[in-house]
């Protein structure tokens, strides 16, 4: 039953100490990198243009070789 | 009072358990974006433990991190992020979901992410240059679906899981494994023990609806 579900999962989380955690304190307003898309504009079809990897793009990847 | 005549939209609470994980998102979104600077370093010094009856590798790595974050310094934290994540021509550390997850060149997962991303009424911003499959934007995004934000309201935990399991899961495990071997962590050691242990959990809460 969903509500049962629901409650298991919620006990889960609250027993592994979630809920009471002070997390919260330590809660950051930089780093937010997500806006709203209220439209939710989809990006160019990708099988369209096929996979378009901007100079940025490859040069972010190139750094992130080992 | 103007303020008391103005229609205020209501937001209805986040369960404590959900904002928390709300809280952890942004916390690694930012660890990940840039080393914390001062004002982060003495707010995470300064929180409360999680409950020694939790989760006990949760709630030791919280401990640990609390305790490194009291003692670091914010021009060492970030000297050691740069190390870690920014190398000139190679970072020891990749900071991208894709690297992990054996990403094609076609059908890339940041071209999957922008589209999910558009679906649940959201994009990256403007000025942000790094790629869709940026660990600290699939936090950020994690964040805003768990806690709302960025014009939406939470989403719901079918939403939540089906974004997580396409982009997140499958990367952040050996993520956080690679940073807890790198020879420059440090300070982010603890942050890769504190991600191994929430993300563990995660996962698992994802098997329960």
């Amino acid at each position: 039953m969903k509500t049962t579900q629901s409650t298991n999962r919620r006990n889960f989380l609250l027993a592994a100490g979630l809920g009471g955690a002070g997390v919260a304190a330590a809660v950051v307003t930089a780093g937010k990198t997500v806006k709203a898309n209220p439209g939710g504009e989809a990006p160019p079809d990708p099988k369209a243009t096929s996979y378009r990897a901007s100079a940025h793009v490859l040069k972010y990847y190139k750094t992130t070789e080992v | 009072m103007d303020a008391l005549a103005t229609a205020v939209p209501l937001k209805r609470a986040l369960a404590p358990e959900e904002a928390a994980r709300g809280d952890f998102y942004a916390l690694f979104a930012r660890l990940l974006h840039n080393g914390p600077n001062d004002a982060l370093l003495r707010a995470i010094a300064g929180a409360a433990p999680i409950p020694a009856d939790g989760d006990p590798a949760l709630a030791a790595a919280w401990r640990d991190f609390v305790d490194a974050s009291s003692v670091m310094d914010a021009d060492a934290a970030l000297e050691e992020y740069e190390l870690l994540f920014a190398g000139v021509g190679k970072a020891a550390v990749s900071l991208y979901a894709g690297y992990y997850s054996g990403a094609p060149s076609i059908d890339h997962p940041r071209v999957r992410i922008q589209a999910d991303l558009a679906a649940l009424g959201l994009a990256q911003r403007e000025n942000v240059t790094e790629p869709e499959d940026h660990f600290a934007g699939l936090f950020d995004a994690m964040r805003v679906l768990v806690a709302g934000g960025a014009g939406r309201a939470p989403a719901s935990l079918d939403e939540q899981r089906r974004f997580f399991r396409a982009h997140v899961e499958p990367g952040v495990s050996k993520f956080f494994a690679a940073l807890a071997r790198a020879k420059a962590a440090n300070y982010y050691l603890k942050v890769a023990a504190l991600g191994t242990a929430f993300f563990a959990l995660e996962s698992e809460s994802f098997l329960l609806d």
